[in-house]
């Protein structure tokens, strides 16, 4: 385990400056000095944030630059050797969201600097989020908090979830996924799909289930945390997915950075839009870290919904003569692979790299690599996430184990759960090895 | 007493209640499907799990082969018996490193001393890798019955023996090996090629000789050299002659390594023969040989076993049968 106690100074530092400027801005009338606060805040935020996550990429990148104008001299990088504080983007963003909502005056700022302190660092959503909003955290922190059985048996009910979504299925995945990706050039094409097509189900599972053990303690405490997935495998086009896909991350680009470049280049018609969707997704792109297979996985984001904005209305048409249950399914499952060809690029470290692995798919022939055991396990998982956000979604059936009416049926139908988490999950790395060879 | 009338009336007592209730649920379950997994644990046919089985509880080889993949897919117990007259079982398991072989020679010698142990070493044997200790996973099942072999499986963690409170963790992860091992009978499992344990591989090599230039590495953990000396010094209490082999790769190493040497120190203050095929150029001469860069095929494990036999009959000044090997049991003992 990684600790450096000195890195406690990078939340008090972002702490402090927000809270102060925040009042600031909310103190001063003069339009010019709000936006001097505004922008000492968002300048001192964004240093932090690249000079812990981005500054090695940038100046890896300077260099090149030079080296590709023949301007390289003996001098070396200055790369830093430190590691990335935890949390960082997530807290960061959300102490841009204040102070932003406190300049636009939809929120006021927060006087007491302990209650500041517990909406910038909430311990539950510090590691992986959600990305909360003042409007939506701050008042539920000046509420009185009293116990509540039902806080306590839902938040527990939601952390079940989280373990098994990702001891069971991420990190199932995670082995079988990590074998394949180590000897990418020796697997063959149908194994190199199926890991990709896997990948997204780790990706959703791990993600989500991190969310989900966040949302279920904050519960017990008596917190709602904002939802930050909403089935997002069932997503019908890519703008859909992003609706439903990192709610938190896209909601506080779509209010920060899209509205506001596509209401600036309003007068562009539909290119102001096309500039905004880019700009927004090269942002999430590189927000997952630095490196520009993210930025491309931004852009090929912003690619597909720019081509959903212009065949909106042929697709409209489409759904006229086609049958819509059929559209819909079709709908479906085109998303979702492309949203599987998207974390190619994703998972990959350089592009280059992404596009082998996509040629290999279609040109290396050969048997698929799996053992039964480990396959079943992965299908299980999915297939039981997969159940239970198609009940979500859908409502098919009335009857439920896990809302089920009578508490006895819920808790054996939870007991079953921690007993099959138990049997399937994954708890060290000692199931590596039945990939390893 | 507010806050009790509070309390009562926020639905404590009954969260305690469904939470008792849940728990008993729970201990029910694992209690009933642990019981089931645990009995049919014990009754695998032939595959990875009835191999260690087999091992710890039912072999009474007079030649034992220890290691990981590379011991497991080189050593060809037949060729033993042939050229040896002496039985042979190979131990060797995927993945394990020296913590697993020396809780297999454990529980072996609880049981009988046999005459020869062979123990395959790799490079970087003794390095520090938290995995080596996860991978110990396999022996859980063991932990309650095989007393001898705690002391090992505890270095996974000090947790270890609380877990087991639950009956289902020692299975995590075997659900479905477990159930396949079970329900299918020796002639549908014919497809786990094993013989007395060694398991054959057959691809041919397609990479070239690599070259190695690294230094190994040189953090090494003491636990690992620690059970390699407990290894070396109860076959030596057991009367049981050791050899220590290097087995070939297809890697072509520069430099020595930092674990060999010390494997190497403490096997001569035992007096243990060591014979290195590391660099051993019929193999890396020879693709034909190689089931990849790390593991020889059928073809030329038998080859393989050849020479380390040849070597072992040299080292004993040409005479390793069962009577010489019995009567130099004898004269230690005396």
């Amino acid at each position: 385990m990684y600790v450096k106690v000195s890195y406690i100074f990078i939340i008090l530092f972002v702490i402090l400056i927000n809270y102060w400027l925040g009042i600031l801005i909310q103190k001063t009338n003069s339009k010019q000095r709000k936006n001097v606060f505004f922008y000492l805040s968002l300048l001192a935020n964004l240093a932090v944030l690249i000079f812990f996550k981005y500054w090695n990429f940038l100046i890896l990148n300077l260099f090149e630059f030079f080296g590709w104008l023949h301007l390289t001299n003996s001098v070396s990088p200055p790369f830093l050797d430190i590691a990335l504080p935890i949390g960082l983007s997530y807290y960061i963003f959300q102490t841009i969201g204040y102070i932003t909502d406190i300049k636009r005056g939809t929120i006021n700022a927060e006087t007491n600097f302990y209650r500041f302190t517990l909406f910038t660092i909430y311990f539950p959503k510090l590691l992986v989020g959600p990305i909360e909003r003042a409007n939506h955290f701050l008042p539920q922190l000046k509420r009185k908090i009293s116990f509540d059985k039902e806080n306590i048996i839902e938040g527990a009910k939601r952390i079940a979830w989280g373990l098994f979504k990702k001891l069971v299925v991420a990190d199932r995945i995670a082995i079988y996924h990590t074998a394949v990706m180590l000897h990418s050039d020796r697997e063959s094409g149908i194994t190199l799909l199926f890991a990709s097509l896997l990948y997204t189900f780790q990706v959703y599972a791990d993600f989500s289930g991190y969310t989900d053990i966040a949302l279920g303690t904050a519960r017990m405490f008596g917190f709602h945390l904002m939802e930050n997935f909403k089935q997002p495998l069932l997503a019908k086009n890519v703008s859909d997915f992003w609706r439903r896909w990192h709610i938190s991350l896209s909601s506080w680009v779509n209010d920060y950075i899209f509205n506001p470049i596509a209401l600036k280049y309003r007068d562009w018609g539909e290119w102001g839009v096309f500039y905004a969707l880019f700009v927004s997704f090269v942002v999430i792109g590189i927000w997952h870290g630095a490196a520009w297979t993210y930025v491309f996985f931004g852009i090929l984001q912003a690619i597909a919904l720019i081509y959903e904005t212009v065949t909106r209305r042929a697709r409209k048409r489409m759904l006229k003569k086609i049958n819509p249950q059929l559209y819909k399914s079709v709908s479906i499952l085109l998303t979702f692979l492309f949203v599987t060809f998207s974390l190619i690029v994703f998972q990959s470290k350089t592009i280059g790299d992404a596009f082998v692995i996509i040629d290999r798919m279609f040109t290396n022939p050969g048997t698929l690599f799996i053992f039964p055991s480990a396959a079943l396990f992965m299908i299980i998982g999915c297939a039981i996430i997969m159940i239970y956000d198609f009940q979500e979604e859908y409502k098919i059936w009335s009857f439920s184990l896990f809302s089920n009416k009578s508490w006895v049926i819920q808790e054996v139908s939870y007991a079953l759960l921690l007993i099959y988490i138990l049997l399937a999950g994954v708890f060290d790395g000692g199931q590596f090895i039945y990939f390893a060879f | 007493m507010f806050w009790i009338n509070k309390i009562k009336q926020k639905g404590l007592p009954s969260l305690l209640l469904k939470a008792l209730v849940f728990l008993f649920i729970l201990f029910v379950l694992d209690f009933v499907i642990g019981t089931i997994l645990a009995n049919l644990y014990s009754k695998q046919k032939p595959g990875e799990i009835y191999r260690t089985t087999y091992s710890l509880d039912s072999t009474k080889a007079d030649v034992l082969i220890f290691g990981a993949s590379r011991a497991n897919h080189h050593y060809v117990p037949e060729i033993f018996e042939k050229r040896l007259n002496l039985s042979c079982y190979n131990t060797g398991r995927d993945g394990q490193i020296i913590f697993y072989n020396y809780a297999v020679l454990k529980s072996v010698l609880k049981r009988y001393s046999p005459k020869i142990v062979i123990l395959d070493f790799s490079r970087n044997e003794f390095e520090v890798e938290r995995q080596s200790y996860d991978r110990l996973s396999a022996l859980i099942p063991y932990y309650k019955t095989h007393p001898e072999i705690r002391h090992i499986i505890d270095l996974r963690s000090p947790f270890e023996k609380y877990k087991l409170v639950s009956k289902i963790y020692p299975y995590n992860s075997l659900i479905f090996t477990i159930f396949m091992g079970a329900t299918f009978s020796h002639e549908e499992r014919k497809h786990v090629n094993e013989q007395n344990g060694y398991i054959p591989l057959t691809k041919s090599c397609y990479t070239r000789l690599t070259v190695d230039t690294s230094y190994g590495t040189s953090l090494l953990d003491s636990n690992k050299i620690n059970a390699f000396k407990s290894f070396v010094k109860d076959c030596r209490n057991a009367n049981v002659k050791l050899f220590v082999v290097l087995s070939p790769l297809l890697i072509k190493y520069l430099h020595g390594d930092p674990s060999v040497n010390v494997a190497m120190k403490i096997a001569k203050k035992y007096n243990v023969p060591v014979f290195s095929f590391i660099n051993d150029p019929l193999f890396h001469n020879h693709l034909l040989f190689a089931d990849d860069g790390t593991h020889l095929n059928d073809r030329g494990a038998k080859i393989f076993t050849n020479q380390v036999i040849d070597s072992m009959i040299k080292n004993q000044g040409g005479n390793i049968s069962r009577q010489n090997l019995v009567d130099k049991q004898n004269i230690s003992k005396n």
